[in-house]
């Protein structure tokens, strides 16, 4: 019986790192500018394509293949934010909002034109071995994806905790009035926020693709807004919560998959709302009060 | 001598039409007709007939996607918040009209106002908890709801689950979606120019302001939300019964997605606006459809619409006609007389 039960926290962690891994983009984002980056999914998305590109044309080993996807994901997620979202900084808010959306879907429907709308088979970058121990048994790829979402989870804490860049970024979550008086270039914290939350999710694109072993144009919906879900029940803005809604979530399915898989994504949806409607913050969030 | 006008005088001065009102609905009629003798006596210019039936299938969804953009107009434009859940209502109203004339083998007319109710009920449902939150999290919860009702479709085999369900009778045609658009256009024209216009136009204002001078703030919230998504279920059961074949992908986010272009392109707040951006819209996509198949392009087709939304909010984000209609709807401004001093 045990044996079954850490088999599938297992597969919980394996899932909730990716989730996790993208939830940071979201939540970073939010906090930085409060704008939902409705087009984040989609980013990973593409991260994945890049990844699934640099895979067949480089054939790189499997840590620089990861660092160089990062670095051009990176820059996609800071061109599009020079590009659609700066202009809109000081605009009514929902207007950045519907950019975003435009945004994802001009991703999704340029994926879909430039390569094709056919689910991709990704390339098995790392050979495949089983490991078992004890009646447990797993994969290297599983504890792969664990380890290193992990292990990128912490740099990105360190980061934000200990370096003046993430400094930079905490005081512009908190006051973006003032920190450019203070002699911060606050456009470049945004950039710098934009590529550190769309190299995690390229990170997660090619984790996903090396576990779930198929990609599309779509694949960033559906997973994007779980990631989403992830970043608002942990508390959307705060970095831990991101990390903690991502594993929850990805327990939550794993459990839920065991008594009727189809309904995955309305389970995911109805705990976003009861979490909306509970406790709007989230389980990490500070209240927000209404001013006038 | 002063007298204070009672309120349903006022209430029928500002609904009233004027004869630029009257000129418009009997332009639209005029239309309306002329196309339906073109289609019948299949009228042409040279070889190119002027009502085929592919034109008459794009006019046809313009009408549906104009009931759509219109009432999703009222939320978002209106009232001024972000519902993105639309296409969920649409799908209710599809799916309970479908009921009623495949299940229980009702006729389409039975069928038609169950469409809509049930869209309002649904609202209504939805609403409740929806208005507890605002700003950003409604449309997440919006959207969440549309979701859940994708979901819950694919989930019953009843109604055809994940393969789709076919074999409505065809019903909907050129003409009733006219006259149907035509009087949701009227209803909803006569909505936002009542006290019910008012009191959502000073939620979208000032939300505060507005509760401080009494408006019960979540009542009037509702009461668009409800009236949107009733028009979304009428569209709902139009769009069943002209299909013929509904399938729970076509009621996914993207969909809400086309309708969100289609208003922000049109602008907000404003009727004619809806009508004006659906029409673009739809012209604009059909006629690309041909053009870019001609270069080997067509997959390309699909990239325009988000981009025409992206180029809407960063050059005009109040969309081609915000809060404004075109002169043939005059919006009746009643200017404040000065009155004599007294005393």
């Amino acid at each position: 019986m045990y044996t079954v039960i850490i088999q599938q926290a297992l597969n919980a962690l394996q899932l909730g790192a990716i989730y996790a891994l993208i939830a940071l983009g979201y939540s970073m984002v939010y906090g930085i500018i409060r704008l939902i980056n409705f087009a984040h999914g989609d980013i990973f998305m593409v991260g994945a394509y890049i990844g699934l590109g640099v895979a067949l044309f480089l054939k790189p080993p499997f840590l620089v293949l990861v660092l160089v996807t990062m670095g051009l994901t990176a820059l996609l997620g800071v061109t599009i934010e020079r590009v659609a979202y700066r202009r809109l900084r000081h605009a009514q808010r929902m207007s950045a909002v519907i950019t975003a959306l435009g945004v994802g879907i001009f991703l999704e429907n340029f994926v879909r034109a430039a390569i094709s709308a056919n689910p991709q088979a990704y390339p098995v970058l790392i050979a495949p071995r089983t490991l078992s121990l004890s009646g447990v048994s797993t994969t290297n790829v599983q504890l792969m994806v664990i380890g290193v979402s992990i292990a990128l989870m912490l740099v990105l804490r360190y980061i934000i905790r200990q370096t003046m860049l993430g400094k930079a970024m905490r005081a512009v979550s908190d006051n973006k009035e003032v920190v450019p008086l203070m002699g911060i270039n606050l456009n470049l914290i945004v950039s710098a926020t934009f590529a550190l939350g769309s190299a995690l999710a390229a990170a997660g694109g090619i984790f996903y693709g090396q576990a779930y072993p198929m990609i599309d144009p779509y694949m960033g919906i559906v997973i994007g807004w779980k990631a989403f879900i992830s970043a608002v029940m942990g508390g959307i803005g705060q970095v831990d919560g991101a990390m903690l809604g991502g594993f929850i979530l990805g327990t939550v399915e794993v459990i839920g998959a065991t008594f009727r898989s189809t309904l995955r994504d309305g389970i995911a949806f109805a705990i976003l709302i009861l979490v909306l409607l509970i406790k709007p913050t989230g389980l990490l969030g500070r209240p927000v009060t209404k001013k006038v | 001598m002063h007298t204070i006008q009672p309120e349903w005088q006022i209430m029928r001065d500002r609904l009233r039409l004027g004869w630029r009102g009257y000129a418009a609905a009997g332009v639209y009629a005029a239309l309306v007709i002329l196309v339906m003798l073109a289609a019948r006596y299949q009228w042409s210019i040279g070889s190119v007939e002027l009502a085929n039936p592919y034109y008459l299938h794009n006019l046809t969804l313009i009408g549906i996607n104009v009931i759509l953009v219109a009432s999703l107009n009222l939320v978002n434009g209106y009232l001024g918040e972000f519902a993105i859940g639309h296409a969920g209502f649409l799908a209710v109203g599809a799916y309970a009209s479908s009921v009623v004339t495949l299940l229980f083998h009702q006729s389409f007319w039975v069928a038609l106002p169950v469409g809509a109710l049930a869209g309002a009920v649904v609202g209504y449902l939805i609403a409740l908890p929806a208005f507890k939150t605002f700003g950003d999290y409604l449309a997440i919860v919006t959207l969440g709801f549309n979701m859940i009702i994708v979901n819950i479709i694919q989930n019953l085999e009843v109604i055809g689950g994940p393969r789709g369900w076919g074999g409505q009778p065809k019903m909907t045609s050129f003409w009733l979606v006219a006259v149907v658009a035509g009087l949701s256009l009227i209803i909803l024209r006569n909505l936002v120019y009542s006290n019910y216009g008012r009191v959502w136009l000073a939620i979208r204002e000032n939300e505060i302001a507005a509760e401080m001078m009494g408006v019960d703030v979540m009542r009037y919230k509702m009461i668009a939300f409800v009236i949107a998504a009733f028009f979304a279920g009428l569209a709902g059961a139009l769009w069943a019964h002209y299909q013929q074949y509904i399938h729970p992908s076509s009621f996914t986010y993207l969909r809400t997605t086309d309708l969100l272009v289609m208003l922000y392109l049109g602008g907000m707040a404003s009727l004619s606006g809806s009508v004006l951006g659906v029409t673009i819209m739809t012209v604009l996509l059909e006629s690309l459809r041909g053009v870019l198949s001609q270069f080997n392009l067509a997959e390309w087709r699909m990239v325009i619409s988000p981009l025409v939304l992206i180029v809407i909010m960063l050059t005009r984000p109040q969309g081609l006609m915000g809060n404004r209609e075109f002169a043939f709807v005059p919006r009746r401004e009643e200017v404040p007389r000065r009155e004599p001093a007294r005393g």
